[in-house]
């Protein structure tokens, strides 16, 4: 019973990981051996070269930067808005308070698919067409994210507040010193799920950037498969180093990623 | 207490809700009333985008190619929850067996769409290399409709079937055992254990599920842009079709309209997993 449990884990774990291992060989391939025949899972000969070919031949590093900027800026945003947006639901009383609910959760419906044409029109209209400013702003808060918060903030007791309170503490410092500390744990899960989504976003930056240094690295990459028909070595090796950062950012955050995985499935 | 402190707290992010998402809601809703091209003055159309749009043919086939991708979810459910059932209670341990079972879903969609475009490459390809050991002739997988369609559910079957497993997984755990210990001793069949006491219990779980995946389904573009972008566009997408139209051919008002029929078929799939699972319960 346990073998054939573990045999069905082996097989399930084969074919999420398969895929990638031929990107990665394909990455390391000479080019005589790229059409090999029969095809060769580990290269005869290790090459190195094709990372520094992509490196070269495309602006790989400003990919990088712009993704880099485009992802921290998303992550900060997201966390600090939506964590005082969600600690006043949370924690207060006031007149607006359903129909502005009501208003995130009408957001939270609307794909950004259905949205993204007159959304262009107004990025237009502001002149942050081509910004990475153009990519980062109009998603810079969530609803999901505030209702994570709004949630994380009601779970603290009463007390907390109330001892705050007696100290003396103003609103924001009971949010910023008091208890923003302790939803630490709501806020990493936002932080690494607002990470994947902002690093491996592709139709709204799509749409936004126009000159290739401005672009992101899925949009790079995305362009390149075009550009590199024939030499597919470095698209690899080019979606290889892409994927690099969301591999080790996952790695470093794997709990609190399933930690609101398990979270949401419950509900 | 001072009774605009709240409202200090949410402005940023309302406003940048409302600015960003509600507003321009209502107008992609005006701009499908608008003869509206980006190059143009734009006036009033009534329902003239609309009644273009159900006239066609790259409409009508784009929708059905969509609703066709929704078919992926009763399958990848079907397939992750039998994945899940079979390894019960192994995964759990193990962090580097959980990370494999993750790594397609958090890979951007463009790295996907490239590996799966190498695998599929239809003369050089992994898989039909593999088709020819069997004799079989290759198989046209990027450039044929409908198989091309099929390879791009392929992906999409792959790149969810991990995280959904992990899903189930959590979602078993939470049945008490006690309660599956007792129908055995019941005398109770697996069948009825899993129809009468698993299926019910993960009914969050699988609404969940339905929701997520059905809605991801109906709006699937990257998948396509990246593994078969030279193909007619009656082979594509929904999304496909409207980023054509908008982007492509700044036909704004025209544009609009397929997204609004987008927005209420994303709102009638919702509802209707939302009716389907309590009507079960």
């Amino acid at each position: 019973m346990t073998a054939a449990r573990r045999l069905v884990l082996l097989i399930a774990s084969v074919a999420a990981v398969a895929p990638f291992l031929w990107l990665l060989s394909t990455s390391l391939k000479g080019a005589e051996e790229l059409f090999a025949y029969p095809p060769r899972l580990i290269p005869s000969t290790i090459v190195w070269e094709n990372y520094r070919g992509v490196w070269n031949a495309i602006p790989m590093a400003a990919y990088f930067i712009n993704t880099t900027i485009v992802t921290v800026t998303a992550v900060t945003l997201n966390l600090l808005l939506s964590s005082l947006a969600g600690f006043a639901f949370a924690r207060f009383r006031f007149r607006a308070q359903r129909p502005l609910f009501y208003a995130v959760i009408a957001a939270i419906l609307i794909p950004k698919e259905v949205i993204i044409l007159p959304l262009y029109a107004m990025v237009l209209r502001m002149h942050l067409a081509d910004s990475l400013t153009g990519v980062v702003l109009p998603f810079a808060v969530d609803g999901l994210g505030i209702f994570l918060m709004r949630q994380a903030f009601a779970a603290i007791p009463r007390e907390v507040e109330d001892a705050a309170r007696v100290d003396g503490a103003s609103p924001l410092r009971l949010w910023w010193d008091v208890m923003l500390p302790m939803t630490r744990p709501t806020l990493a899960t936002l932080a690494i799920f607002t990470f994947i989504g902002a690093w491996g976003d592709f139709l709204w930056p799509l749409v936004v950037l126009k000159s290739p240094e401005h672009y992101t690295l899925q949009v790079g990459l995305s362009f390149m498969t075009g550009t590199f028909v024939d030499n597919f070595r470095y698209v690899a090796a080019g979606a290889v180093l892409s994927l690099l950062p969301v591999l080790i950012v996952f790695m470093l955050m794997q709990k609190h990623f399933e930690r609101g995985l398990f979270a949401g499935s419950t509900h | 207490m001072n009774r605009a402190i709240p409202y200090y707290f949410l402005l940023p992010a309302l406003l940048l809700l409302g600015v960003f998402v509600l507003y321009p809601m209502a107008e992609v809703v005006g701009f499908s009333f608008l003869h509206y091209s980006f190059f143009g003055p734009h006036e009033f159309a009534g329902l003239g985008n609309y009644s273009r749009l159900f006239q066609d043919g790259d409409f009508w086939r784009t929708l059905l190619n969509s609703l066709l991708c929704v078919l992926v979810t009763p399958i990848l459910m079907a397939v992750s929850l039998a994945l899940a059932l079979s390894v019960r209670h192994q995964v759990h341990r193990a962090s580097g067996v959980r990370l494999l079972l993750f790594l397609p879903v958090i890979t951007p969609v463009v790295v996907v769409g490239i590996m799966w475009r190498w695998i599929f490459n239809e003369d050089t390809g992994i898989i039909n290399y593999l088709l020819s050991l069997l004799t079989v002739r290759p198989v046209h997988w990027l450039t044929q409709y409908p198989v091309n369609l099929g390879s791009v559910l392929i992906l999409t079957l792959w790149r969810g079937f991990g995280y959904y497993m992990m899903l189930f997984l959590a979602g078993l755990a939470l049945i008490p055992k006690e309660i599956e210990e007792a129908s055995l001793l019941d005398g109770v069949t697996p069948w009825q254990q899993a129809t009468r006491i698993i299926l019910p219990n993960l009914k969050p779980t699988l609404l969940f599920m339905a929701v997520v995946s059905s809605s991801a389904a109906i709006k699937l573009f990257t998948e396509v842009y990246v593994l078969i972008p030279g193909v007619p566009m009656n082979n594509k997408t929904l999304v496909a079709f409207l980023y054509r139209q908008a982007f492509e051919r700044f036909d704004f008002g025209y544009g609009s309209a397929i997204a609004v029929v987008l927005f209420a078929l994303t709102f009638a799939l919702s509802a209707a997993n939302i009716r389907i699972m309590e009507d079960r319960a």
